[in-house]
């Protein structure tokens, strides 16, 4: 197991909480009806998404998926951008065309989740044939839920990643639930290691909600892949604390468990005291600045402009224009 | 200058452009070694690798998947489908994601990717060997279709797709694969959204592409010697298509067939005839006509197939009726 200094640990500590409030401040908005269009939020995922973007360079790639928005300015792109663009505002990352389930920043490669749940994982096996066509030594991560093991391109993906040796990241954010099917009811395995291993890639679980633990298993997969040896899967066994739509329909000890006795904030927090690493004083610190620097960001994004009316039909043809209302 | 097959003018395309920018590679099914289940990769495999000359399974998703992706990170992919009808096993890869990525993102990605695939009937292929497919991605922004009718201009449009930035669907009739044709050596390209006048006339303009094409060719020598002249245009790019050619050839004929082999409900052929009819309206002597395939699956017998497509002489009777004979 790679070693994490006490740094590291604060450092995963502090994301989580900037994830956690980013999450908390988004579906604030939403509800008061600032957010347009479909929410989905990573909260209670956030030791998963910290583990993953401190393990990642900033040319490596990643295809977010739905719950992590928190990924997206973790992977270096400027929070307020991706926050005013969940607003569809004219300063957003993809200037409000995308909103949440279409957020790319080709400077950071960050190349867009999908509106079709695991659609990309094909696209991340074209980035990672191309980098290993050119020479690159680039990690190309893809992150999908437990419910794409049910899509063809799932299978797909994994089978030409296996054959091509290419550099794909899966990333399995099992949560337990496509939307309100429980994984072991509508697939073969609960555990979805298993599709992998029957792809030769070599798969292991992880506790998605120990940071620690979650880290140092991303870590050992990004080295075996920036090593040339191919694909790696990891699947990081967390919950989610919402419901994809309102009201709650997991049983009730469940909820407890994770949103309680095993939360993954929580849980790094009685780590990282028990170990003397920080104070009690310096943990609670870190919360505040983190949600002050996220309200900076939703303020932003407020105050931010609308899209310029032009940006409707632009970029749809490379050369050509769109016949527009306006002409 | 050399008389070649189509299969030939294809094949020297993708040996020109691979040799000549590292970028460009192919990948698709059976399409190494073995050359394509029609020969259009022939020896490119032997000439370039099995890196750059890529067979895959039949995973139709990861085939348009890979492309796009690559060509996100800068590559050049040409994709083959075997059978268009295959299509729709990677219809959410073309049109969420190949023709999207550029809109979405708004401009920070491109999609350079070309995918070649054999379409059309007449042979017997059956309902699923035989489709012609343009209708099922008339609906869909940011993509381009290309449908060469020869060989020259197969050439010289697989270049241009290739070095054009926009994903392209890059429809190869069967029927045509074999005719041959007088196509120069070295590249050369045939600009993309540019239809062709392959044969004036006054009376009345028959707007078609591929395979159909030799129907109303056919049609249009008839009926010369029966006093009718008869301008017949090759679309070539079938969308977005080149209302320009066509509205200005309408103006000066005042009558419009349009030749298509799918089937007519919601085609290619709606779509050109509904142009016309609102731009150049005040031109038309007569409603404009569209002569397309029925709407019915294929079906494998060939008698019964042939009373499903278009051809020559329903064009005939098509620009009868229009003209008023």
């Amino acid at each position: 197991m790679p070693e994490v200094s006490p740094d590291q640990y604060l450092a995963l500590f502090r994301d989580m909480w900037r994830v956690r409030k980013f999450e908390q401040a988004l579906e604030r908005e939403f509800k008061r009806g600032k957010v347009p269009g479909m929410l989905h939020v990573g909260l209670g995922q956030e030791a998963t998404l910290a583990a993953i973007a401190h393990s990642l360079r900033k040319e490596d790639g990643i295809f977010p998926d739905h719950r992590c928005h928190g990924l997206l300015f973790l992977k270096g792109t400027p929070g307020k951008k991706i926050m005013a663009e969940l607003f569809g505002r004219a300063t957003g990352i993809c200037s409000g065309k995308g909103g949440s389930l279409h957020s790319a920043d080709a400077s950071v490669n960050n190349f867009g989740d999908n509106g079709v749940q695991g659609s990309y994982m094909v696209t991340a096996l074209g980035v990672a044939l191309g980098w290993k066509m050119q020479g690159k030594n680039n990690v190309s991560a893809v992150v999908v839920g437990d419910g794409t093991s049910g899509r063809g391109e799932w299978h797909e993906s994994m089978n030409l990643a296996s054959v091509w040796k290419a550099p794909v990241f899966f990333i399995c954010v099992n949560n337990g639930y496509a939307i309100s099917t429980p994984v072991g009811f509508s697939h073969a395995t609960e555990d979805l290691v298993d599709f992998a291993k029957s792809y030769k890639i070599p798969a292991v679980q992880v506790d998605g909600n120990d940071v620690l633990a979650s880290f140092q298993a991303t870590q050992e997969a990004v080295a075996h892949i920036r090593a040339g040896k191919g694909p790696y899967f990891v699947e990081y066994k967390t919950w989610r604390w919402q419901g994809m739509f309102s009201g709650e329909f997991r049983p009730a000890e469940e909820v407890k468990y994770y949103k309680e006795d095993h939360e993954p904030i929580a849980l790094a927090k009685a780590d990282l005291l028990k170990k003397g690493i920080a104070s009690p004083e310096q943990l609670d610190a870190i919360e505040k600045e983190a949600e002050a620097e996220i309200e900076e960001w939703v303020s932003y994004a407020q105050n931010s402009p609308l899209p310029d009316p032009a940006k409707a039909t632009a970029n749809v043809y490379i050369g050509w224009e769109v016949e527009s209302w306006q002409s | 200058m050399a008389v070649i097959t189509t299969v030939q003018a294809l094949n020297d395309a993708l040996g020109l452009m691979m040799a000549e920018d590292q970028r460009v590679y192919c990948l698709g099914e059976d399409i190494g070694k073995m050359g394509g289940d029609f020969g259009v990769t022939r020896g490119l495999y032997d000439e370039f690798g099995g890196e750059r000359v890529r067979d895959t399974p039949l995973s139709e998703a990861a085939i348009i998947g890979a492309a796009v992706g690559s060509a996100m990170v800068g590559m050049r992919p040409v994709a083959e489908i075997m059978f268009a009808d295959f299509i729709g096993t990677c219809y959410d890869q073309v049109v969420n994601n190949a023709a999207k990525v550029h809109y979405m993102f708004d401009g920070q990605f491109r999609a350079p990717i070309v995918i070649r695939t054999a379409c059309g009937g007449g042979f017997g292929g059956g309902p699923h060997h035989s489709q012609q497919i343009e209708g099922w991605f008339m609906n869909v922004p940011g993509l381009v279709i290309v449908a060469p009718s020869n060989p020259h201009d197969a050439k010289g449009l697989l270049i241009a797709s290739i070095e054009d930035d926009n994903p392209i669907l890059f429809l190869e009739h069967k029927a045509l694969y074999r005719q041959k044709g007088e196509v120069p050596e070295g590249k050369y390209t045939v600009p993309l959204r540019k239809a062709k006048v392959v044969r004036p006339g006054k009376d009345i303009t028959v707007v078609t592409s591929m395979k159909t094409l030799y129907d109303a060719m056919a049609a249009a020598n008839e009926l010369e010697a029966e006093g009718v002249s008869v301008e017949v245009i090759d679309l070539r790019t079938l969308r977005p298509w080149d209302h320009q050619t066509v509205l200005e050839s309408v103006a000066r004929t005042g009558r419009a067939i349009v030749v298509n082999e799918a089937p007519k409900i919601g085609g290619l052929a709606a779509d050109v005839s509904a142009v016309i009819s609102e731009e150049a309206f005040s031109y038309l002597k007569a409603p404009v006509m569209r002569v397309c395939g029925l709407d019915t699956p294929i079906p494998f017998s060939l008698p019964l197939e042939k009373l499903i497509l278009p051809d020559k002489d329903r064009v005939k009777q098509g620009i009868l009726k229009v003209c008023g004979k």
